[in-house]
Parts: C-alpha cells; structure tokens; sequence
C-alpha cells in the first residue's frame, strides 16, 4: 500500500469527524465511568460507518487490506480525542497475535468477527511482574483431560495488566508447555476464568486480572511458539502505541499554545513571554519528533523493512517521551485549571504516563532498543 | 514522486556516475582502523585548505557545464529552471557519492547571496555576477553579524554615507556610497571576491527601515578580513573591517533605507539541509556501530546507567534523521515544507552537544588529557565545537520564537525597539548611538 497523502488525509478527516461527534470529552467522561469502559453503540457504529476494526487486516479475513500506515493515521486521531474503545486490544494485539501466529485457520476463524466489530478480544500475556519477557510467563497449559469436551487443553495461572480484559469475548493467552511459551484462545465464557478490572491510573484504558482455573483452550499456531510471537507483536504493538502517544501529544500541544494564545496575565497574552513560548516550541519539537518516529515505524512494517524492529523500539521511546512531556508541560502552561478534576489536561496526563509504562517502560525499553540494534 | 522528477532523477545518476564514484558503506568499520577525527570545524592545514577549495571550484564548474550549477536559477544566467524541490533532490542523490564538498563556494554565496542578487540587483550586476558564482569563479559572503547585532540583526551599526562629490551627480551614474564599520563571524570570507554587507544609512529611522545593502568588493581599498580564532583554536570565521570602502551605486540591492527586505530573501533562502548532516567525520562516528565500540573498548558497556545513556542518545539521532527523511519525502511529494528543518536544527545541535558529554564520560581522563590513543582524545575536537552549534546560525532562543511565533501563532513580546527611531534605542554599555 503507498503512502498516497490524498488518502491519508481523507481518512483522518472521516475518523476526526467521527470521533469529534461520537467521543467528545464528555462521552469520554462517561464512558471511563462504565463498568465496560467503552460505549457498544459507538464501537458498533466504527465498524458500520467507517469499518474501522478491519481496516488493516487482509482482505481474505474480511479486512479491507490496508498497512500499519493507516491504521496508524487512525490510531493519532483516537490517542488525540482520548476514545474509549477495545480498539487497541482488539485490532492490535489480538489480531496481530492471531497473524504472527501463523495459524490460518484460527484466522479464518477469529478475524472476520474481529474486523466486523462482533468480536471484542486481547491479548493476556504479561502476569504479576508486567514483564513481557517470554522467560517469565509462569501460567501452564496442559492437555485436557480426555472425555472433558474441551478443545484440548486447559490453562491454569494468572495474567495482569491485560487491556480490556473484562470486556473481551476472546482472550489470547500465553501460557507454557513442555515445549515452551505457547499461545491459546479462551472464549470469555469458559468455566474457571475469572476477570477482575484493576484500578487504574489512566481512566480511559481498562486492565484486568484474569485468572485461570483449569479454563479449556485451544492451541493457536505450533507449540512454544509464543516466544517470538510476543516479540513480534510487541514490536506491532509499540509502533501502534507510539501513534495514539504521538497524536496525544499533539492535542496537548494545541491545547497549549490555544491557551497561550488567548489568557491574558500582565495585559498580554501569555504566550508573549519567552518563558511560555520556548516551553510551547519545546512541546513543538517533541511533538514533530514524535509523529516522525511513528509514522516511519509504520511505514517500515509495511515495507517489511529490516530495520522495522529499531524505528519500533526507537518510536516507542520516542513518543513515550515525547507525550509524557507533552502532557506534564501542558498542565504548567495552562496553570493551576488544569489541576482540576473538570480540565482534561489530567485525562491525557495519565494517558501519556501509563502509556509509557504498558510495555515496561524506561527500565525495559531502552534495553530493547539496543537488543534490537543488534549491538 | 511526480513524472517530472522522476526524470530528474534519471539525468541527476546518469551525470553523477559518468563524473562520480558512488561512496562504500561504513560497514567496513573497525575499531582501532582508519582517521579517528570528530572534529566539526575543520582542522585544516592552509595547503590541504587550498587543495580543497580548488577541487571545490572544480566540481561547481562540472555541474554548472552539465546543467546542474544553479538547478533552480533562471536560464538566461546560466540556471536550470527548476524549483528548489528538484536542488533537494539533486542533493539527496549526490550525497551517495563521493565527491568534494563545496560548502565553501555554495553554503553562502550560491545558496543566499546568488537568489538575493537574482531578487534585487540590477540586470548589469546580475549579468556581470550570477553566471560567474554558479559557474565557480566568484565566491561571496554575507557581511551581516555586527559585534552589536548578533541576535538583533537590524540593530547593525556600520554606516553608509553618500561619497563626498558624488551625492548630487545627475542619475545614479558616478554615484558611491562610502562604507565604515565592523562585520564579525563572516565565513568564507578569505575566500570571497564579493560580499553582500547591510548597512545604517538612515539612524533617524527605525531599525528595519534605515538599513540599505549593497554588494562589496572583497579586495578593494579599505576591506580588511582577519580571521577570528574560535574556542576549538581554529579559525572558520572572520572578522571584516570596513573602512572608508567606496561601493558604486549600481552595486546596492534594493532601494535607499530598503535593505531589510534584501536581507530577508537571504536569510529565507538559508538552504534547507535535509540529509546533509548524514555525512562527514561526526555523523560517521555517531552510529551505534561506532559508539558501543567505543564502550566495549573503555570497559563500560556493562554499565547499565551508560547503556541508558547510549540509548536515548541513539534514539534521538534516529528520530532527527527521521524527521529529515520525512520531510524530504513530502517535499519529493509536493507538498509545503513545514517546521520539520528548524526542529531538525534544533535537536541536531542538542544531540551533538549530548553526544560529546557522553563520550566524554566514557573516556573520563582519556579526554582531558592525550594517551596516544586511537579514538579517545580525538573527541575533545567535538567537545569543543558543541557550545557553537547552539548558536550559529540562529541561537536556540530565537529559533524557538521563530517555531513558536510561526508555527503555533504565540504573539511576539511587545516592544518599542521596531517604531523608535533607532539612534535613540538603547544600547549595550548604556552610550547613545
């Protein structure tokens, strides 16, 4: 697919105007204020108007085909208006997961409901210690016992942090074999499995403890495969991530410098003092950094490109910064307001934070940048 | 990319490879081999210097007769006729290949002073001037920065006067001005025939409206250029004393009091350097090949703080080379260049100036002091060109308030500086004008 800017930019203008009528703060407001965390009308309508759930996924599993780049153009304007949705843990994790899998037939299985929007699902990989470090996965998959009618084996443990967890009606697990870190489905349904939303920092992104009790599932790709799976998808993920972070980012910006533009203090605008205005170009460089780094990730992925792992692992640290800033400085620059609870400076503030740390963070990320340089 | 350019493109390799090799990659790269140089500056002997300039002119008159001299210059002066989209491009291409680098001759002179001619001088100066420039004979310089304007531009002082018994001659025939003052931080000056100088010509005025410019000649009477001797030791800019230096009238840009606008098509065409930091000694030891060497041989890539520090390091010199790829691609593209060159300046002397802190605390001693060392002190020549990089061309300060100003629409500060006549301002040391 290439890079056609008319294309693009049609697109984001459908997904903005969508998402300007549909996720305005407050349907925000009250859809993080849900048990669901997201409202099933709008996700309905998503994919009906704008089909956006299939958008990257190929077309023989119902998609319409398009790459990273676009789903990345989508992705900025949903980190920008803050949408709360199982957009990520659906489309990105769950669907890349099934696709790096290998396993066609669970596609042909899963991904047409996930790109028609019926099918709401993650990817349960991270436990207590958050660690997506396949070494650390201690939940067990075993063969079932014969007779049981389940799909052939069970799963027992426990996974943390899983987006959308309590929402999805199918959670991709990894669990270990005898032959290593493996990957399974779980319908949400299935006896033993318990979903317990976590309290969370960011209001707009739901996590979960799931726990798993002898819960039946069936084996997704070859055994200890997950391994590199969860490289791979965390790299998708990232790239992914590191859109929503870079649109974020820019909200923050406009906010500011619209602040600056228009409050007053000392009978001028703000923004006339160089302490405010530097701040704002401050904000402006990380902003510009930010979306490049995205945007190339994106384009890598769907080039196939050999370097696609370090513009992942550079985008992650990049926009997670980048965003971090963004948000911190937009609350000095509108002052003591968006300290409030009514601001929604604080919204994206813990966005940005949580955002950085999903995957691991600092402690983790920079080791993956040079793992992944190879150095 | 557009037919057009693809085209281009075609005629750009085609008259590289007849006239160029193509550069090998930096793979070959191993510790301990080959020049460990860092510097920024050069570092030049004044023979290797000559040799360089030479060659420089060299090349410039093989792109100019193969059509490539001034691709976005008009025809009738030797140009191409082509739009600075496709100079970037030729850029992009050429810099696959190894041949002399002509920053001495096109930085300045080609790049700002030639479209300023093309914009305000009068046809027999353009006649006389352009073609020679772009064809490698002419160097100029940019007689701008004042040891009281640096920042300030259009607070510049050095005085143009009408020459005494020429003032009230019929038409602009005969007519010289008569220039004194003092220029600073010229580059290329030694080199230069021709240099555009901005001059107060009316103090009554405020600043911007009382500035004329007009094109010197380097060697007449009265043009003293000494070199300036930087912090690295070096010496890459000039001081320029003008004294009593008469100028013909047929040589100023632009109207009486009207240089403020001559000297904004020079700064606006300050050329856009997508890519042109991706080569040379620094860019070549910046890569991650280079600096986990560099760690592995100073015993410190166990260090996790370090490793932490290489990363984020890496991280922005890979999102500023981002930046600048996209950016050539949406220029290739067509479309508006946005902030992306400013904010690419921005962090590029803020990643060279990390750079050479980090380094710094691999080598600790080996960097204060020379052990004879392959790839160690070598860098104190890095160290010390950092704090310039902040500066020239545009402090950090004010090109935040350019992207702020510009970019996100933040008022500027108010100020009487820009109605005030400028002889009343004040000044530094507190004197009147």
């Amino acid at each position: 697919m290439s890079e056609s800017k008319e294309g693009l930019d049609e697109l984001r203008d459908a997904v903005r105007e969508f998402l300007a009528a549909k996720s305005p703060e407050r349907a925000v407001r009250a859809a993080m204020e849900t048990g669901l965390g997201y409202d099933p009308a709008v996700w309905q309508q998503m994919a009906q108007q704008l089909r956006l759930p299939g958008l990257a996924l190929p077309d023989e599993y119902g998609g319409d085909g398009f790459g990273q780049t676009e789903l990345g153009v989508v992705l900025e304007e949903m980190g920008a208006a803050l949408l709360c949705a199982p957009f990520f843990s659906t489309v990105v994790l769950a669907a890349q997961a099934l696709l790096a899998s290998g396993d066609e037939a669970a596609c042909a299985r899963y991904l047409p409901s996930i790109a028609a929007g019926q099918t709401v699902a993650t990817l349960a990989a991270a436990e207590g210690n958050a660690s997506w470090d396949p070494a650390m996965v201690s939940a067990r998959a075993g063969r079932a016992a014969p007779g049981t009618g389940a799909a052939g084996w069970v799963i027992t443990g426990t996974k943390s942090f899983v987006i959308d967890g309590a929402a999805a009606d199918l959670v991709l697990v990894v669990a270990r074999t005898t032959a290593g870190p493996s990957l399974f489905a779980v319908q949400r349904d299935a006896p033993g499995l318990r979903a317990e939303p976590m309290v969370t920092l960011d209001l707009t992104r739901p996590l979960a403890v799931l726990t798993f009790d002898q819960v039946p599932a069936a084996l997704i790709g070859a055994e200890g495969q997950a391994g590199r799976l969860m490289s791979r998808v965390l790299d998708l993920a990232c790239v992914a991530l590191a859109a929503e972070q870079a649109g974020g980012a820019r909200r923050c910006l406009e906010m500011s410098a619209d602040y600056a533009r228009s409050r007053y203090q000392f009978g001028r605008p703000i923004g006339s003092f160089q302490a405010v205005k530097h701040k704002c170009a401050d904000m402006l460089v990380r902003v510009e950094l930010a979306g490049a780094t995205a945007r190339e990730a994106a384009r890598l992925a769907d080039e196939g490109a050999a370097g696609f792992p370090v513009a992942a692992a550079t985008a992650h640290i990049c926009c997670s910064q980048g965003y971090v800033f963004a948000a911190t400085e937009n609350i000095q620059v509108h002052g003591g307001i968006a300290f409030t609870w009514e601001h929604p400076a604080h919204l994206y503030f813990r966005r940005a934070k949580s955002s950085e740390l999903l995957f691991g963070g600092p402690a983790v990320y920079h080791e993956r940048l040079l793992d992944r340089l190879g150095i | 990319m557009t037919d057009d350019l693809q085209d281009f493109t075609r005629q750009v390799r085609g008259f590289l490879d007849a006239h160029a090799a193509r550069k090998t990659g930096r793979a070959g790269f191993r510790w301990g081999e080959g020049d460990d140089s860092v510097a920024y500056f050069s570092a030049d002997p004044p023979d290797v210097e000559e040799r360089k300039l030479r060659a420089a002119r060299d090349w410039q008159r093989t792109r100019y007769e193969n059509g490539f001299g001034w691709i976005s210059g008009p025809p009738e002066y030797g140009g191409r006729g082509l739009t600075p989209v496709h100079e970037l491009v030729y850029d992009g291409i050429e810099s696959d290949y190894d041949v002399p680098d002509t920053g001495t001759l096109s930085v300045v002179g080609l790049g700002m002073i030639g479209p300023t001619i093309l914009a305000h001088g009068q046809q027999a100066i353009k006649d006389r001037y352009l073609p020679a420039m772009y064809r490698g004979d002419v160097i100029a310089c940019q007689l701008f920065s004042e040891p009281e304007a640096g920042s300030d531009l259009a607070g510049l002082r050095t005085r143009a006067g009408p020459a005494e018994g020429t003032a009230g001659r019929q038409g602009t025939e005969g007519r010289e001005w008569v220039l004194d003052g003092q220029k600073v931080w010229t580059s290329v000056a030694q080199h230069s025939q021709l240099g555009l100088a901005l001059c107060r010509t009316d103090p009554a005025a405020p600043k911007h409206r009382g500035i004329t410019a007009f094109l010197v000649d380097m060697t007449a009477p009265g043009v003293d250029v000494r070199p300036l001797r930087q912090m690295t030791g070096g010496a890459d800019f000039n001081e320029v004393f003008l004294t009593g230096v008469r100028v013909p009238d047929d040589h100023r840009l632009g109207g009486v009091n009207g240089g403020w606008r001559v000297a904004l098509t020079t700064l606006m065409n300050e050329r856009a350097t997508v890519g042109s930091e991706g080569s040379g000694p620094v860019a070549d030891a910046l890569t991650p090949e280079r600096l986990s060497a560099l760690m592995r041989a100073t015993w410190t890539w166990d260090d996790r703080a370090l490793r932490r520090g290489l990363s984020q390091l890496l991280t922005d010199i890979m999102a500023t080379s981002h930046l600048n790829a996209r950016a050539f691609r949406q220029l290739q593209a067509g479309a508006a260049p946005g902030p992306e060159m400013s904010v690419a300046k921005l962090m590029y002397a803020q990643n060279l100036t990390r750079a050479a802190h980090f380094v710094a605390e691999l080598l600790g001693p080996r960097i204060i002091a020379d052990t004879g060392d392959w790839g160690t002190f070598a860098w104190a020549e890095l160290l010390l060109a950092t704090p310039a990089l902040r500066i020239l061309g545009g402090t950090e300060e004010i090109m935040k308030n350019i992207l702020a100003e510009r970019v996100l629409g933040l008022p500027k500060e108010p100020g009487i500086d820009t109605t005030s006549p400028f002889r009343d301002l004040p000044r530094s040391g507190g004197a009147a004008r």
